[in-house]
């Protein structure tokens, strides 16, 4: 199991799709069939502002995924992501709105609040040996309610773009002569190309993995196992403060009681990209291709004339064949 | 072994939290009439069962609610699933609520059949039920005592009207097909489906009156119960009806852009909160709504919350329907009090108001334009 990552890379007869990075290149190709189909289908879909809901949509989803990457690689999960990102985001805009806390700092508290959660998550997953998927639902719930309690049950709604303090919008969208540039963008691939040098040319990116694919042999060969399980879910709550502070800078209201389900839309888009549910196998890249393919689904299906119900069973079509693929895959490399 | 474990431990930690869950909402209401009911001798328990705590159009009821535990010095305590969907939830904190043996519950149903069963039960056990928000038709007889609600159709047509007012010179002088969006949360719940089947119906109305053809399009639910519908093709009126997969504020906005990028698209409406939220996400991008059809696309909403009343407020909507919702859970405990006090009640059709950048502020409108 260790040394899967190896054994592909040592491969003497790799196929052409394998040297163009697998799975995240065929969903790359999907990505942009999809794109064009759905360009094909609706003349509502083709226009420029489409494109720009669709990037706006897909910040937080991608946020969510480039850090919930890090606890799947290491056969775990988050789910606490969905809720928690709603939760400090009420929390942060409740200082901003209610407290007269300048921007920054409710942003700040907001990036804060997904590390110490971040933490927590780690403690109960790595430290006391609760089974990720349940301490998380737990936190997942601990969130939810500790978001509306706060606010006491009313929406908060974060500076406009137009009033004072608004300014943090603009992180996302930058509007020139009437056209909005959707800069947003160009952070999230800064971001992707950060943490895929983090994940594939760092300690903590190995270890990661490693912790993974086999938890007891990277202990016993020296390896702090404890704390870089626990830094998977930091770096995931991080990441779920930032998809925070997306969200509030992309929409007008943060709901209390909102956010569950968000995080399936991030698992999703991982395992989509190849990420596989059983740890060590995945990467940032093929995350974020495959956050696009759910946010081009839940985008283009509304455009096509689908309604909600087709939306539902497509999307759930499309994560059973992409979980199949990983399967059939592993099977064939003999895992 | 290993996996029963984890499953009674997973099936444990889903009850606890969802005990805490209904918790941690009671403490509001249950703290504030604790006191004051013992003294006078007539002291009621209430359990309160609302559609979600997700919008601050609960909490605006819970506000009426607590107004009149004060009041009358009776016992409240007030539980609600977490969204307006989840419909088996709501039915099991409501089956808990009877269990509870209160003196009555005031219930807020998300859906008028999943409820039907236990308000046989709360009958069989002499529980009283009153109905705030949302009726249920085809309750067994005798275990409702009031329903105090908007009549949804008529909160419909108010915005129908008032959108037409608008338009309607388009619509006379319109050489082709002109187009009406609506955006709906849902199709189960009465109240949602009324309001939408309000505002179709009137506007299809007020269109013919004026001697042109409607066909109504989109959500199969909705263009089943329209009498009859125009074609599509030769209608000069097109009103299409979407609904969102699930109702957030995302999945609203993307229906409302696929209305809103159409060329032929002169207004739109969002039915509740969420949806027209969601038309105002919508337009952040496209930055089509204006305040006539020859500038852009005329937006209505309904509901409140701080984006809307902004939004109308500096006339990116030319305005929205408000309902009354301090006074509908006021009310719905008043009716309970007064039941077990032996006193008559009757159902209730509370107002809803048609609220632009003029009237804010007056007196009967501002209360209920909550945050």
């Amino acid at each position: 199991m260790a040394n899967r990552t190896v054994s592909k890379t040592a491969g003497t007869k790799r196929s052409f799709i394998d040297r163009m990075g697998g799975q995240k290149f065929i969903v790359l190709i999907i990505v942009i069939v999809m794109f064009i189909f759905f360009c094909a289908m609706s003349p509502q879909f083709r226009k420029y502002t489409t494109v720009v809901s669709i990037l706006d949509y897909s910040y937080y989803i991608a946020l969510m995924a480039i850090g919930v990457t890090f606890p799947l690689l290491t056969a775990g999960v988050d789910l606490s992501i969905g809720t928690g990102l709603i939760c400090y985001s009420l929390i942060g805009g409740y200082l901003v709105v209610h407290q007269d806390w300048p921007v920054a700092a409710g942003m700040l508290v907001t990036v804060l609040m997904g590390v110490i959660f971040g933490v927590i998550n780690g403690c109960l997953v790595a430290l006391m040996d609760l089974p990720a998927f349940l301490a998380t639902l737990c936190t997942c719930m601990i969130t939810r309610g500790f978001g509306a309690l706060v606010v006491g049950g009313f929406g908060i709604p974060w500076p406009t773009a137009a009033a004072p303090g608004g300014w943090f919008r603009s992180i996302f969208k930058i509007k020139i002569a009437d056209w909005n540039i959707p800069i947003g963008f160009l952070w999230i691939l800064l971001l992707v190309v950060i943490m895929s040098f983090v994940l594939n040319h760092t300690k903590m990116g190995r270890y990661t993995r490693a912790i993974g694919s086999n938890k007891e042999a990277t202990r016993l060969s020296g390896v702090n196992v404890k704390f870089y399980h626990v830094m998977a879910y930091v770096i995931c709550g991080l990441f779920a403060g930032l998809a925070s502070i997306a969200y509030s800078a992309i929409f007008a209201t943060v709901q209390p009681g909102s956010g569950a389900g968000f995080e399936l839309d991030a698992i999703g888009g991982a395992i989509v990209g190849g990420t596989s549910m059983t740890g060590a196998v995945g990467s940032i890249t093929g995350t974020l291709v495959g956050v696009f393919v759910i946010c081009l689904l839940k985008t283009g299906l509304p455009f096509i004339g689908l309604t909600a119900n087709w939306q539902q069973i497509i999307t759930g079509f499309v994560l059973i064949a992409a979980v199949l693929f990983d399967i059939l895959k592993r099977k064939k490399e003999g895992n | 072994m290993k996996k029963k474990v984890l499953a009674v431990l997973l099936g444990g930690c889903m009850v606890a939290g969802l005990v805490a869950g209904c918790g941690s909402k009671d403490n509001g209401t249950a703290a504030d009439g604790g006191e004051g009911g013992e003294g006078g001798g007539s002291s009621y328990h209430f359990e309160v069962v609302v559609k979600s705590f997700q919008s601050t159009y609960w909490q605006a009821a819970i506000q009426g609610i607590d107004a009149a535990v004060e009041e009358l010095g009776v016992t409240v305590n007030t539980t609600g699933p977490n969204a307006e969907s989840d419909i088996a939830d709501q039915v099991q904190q409501l089956n808990n609520a009877i269990s509870q043996k209160p003196d009555g519950i005031a219930l807020a149903a998300n859906d008028q059949s999943a409820v039907i069963p236990s308000l046989q039960d709360a009958l069989d056990a002499g529980i009283p039920v009153v109905c705030f928000d949302t009726g249920v038709p085809d309750a067994p007889e005798g275990s409702v005592i009031a329903t105090i609600a908007t009549d949804n159709e008529s909160a419909g047509a108010v915005a129908a009207e008032n959108m037409y007012e608008v338009i309607k010179d388009t619509i006379a002088n319109a050489t082709e097909q002109v187009r009406i969006g609506e955006v709906n949360q849902d199709a189960t719940s009465a109240n949602i489906s009324g309001r939408g089947m309000g505002f179709i119906n009137k506007m299809k109305e007020l269109i013919e009156a004026d001697g042109k053809t409607v066909a109504v399009v989109g959500n199969q639910y909705y263009v089943d119960q329209v009498e009859n519908n125009g074609d599509e093709g030769s209608a000069d009126v097109i009103i299409e009806v979407a609904v969102p997969a699930q109702t957030t504020v995302e999945l609203s906005s993307t229906e409302a852009s696929n209305i809103m990028t159409k060329e032929d698209t002169i207004a739109i409406f969002g039915s509740n909160q969420v949806t027209a939220e969601g038309v105002l996400t919508a337009n952040q991008n496209l930055s089509v709504l204006a305040a006539t059809p020859d500038e852009g696309i005329v937006g209505v909403g309904f509901d409140a919350g701080a984006t809307l009343k902004a939004a109308v407020a500096d006339g990116t909507l030319i305005g929205a329907v408000t309902q009354a919702p301090v006074d509908q859970g006021n009310l719905a405990i008043k009716a309970l009090y007064d039941y077990c006090e032996g006193k008559e009640v009757k159902d209730i059709a509370t107002d809803s108001y048609w609220y632009d950048a003029e009237n804010m502020e007056e007196a009967d409108i501002a209360p209920n334009l909550y945050d």
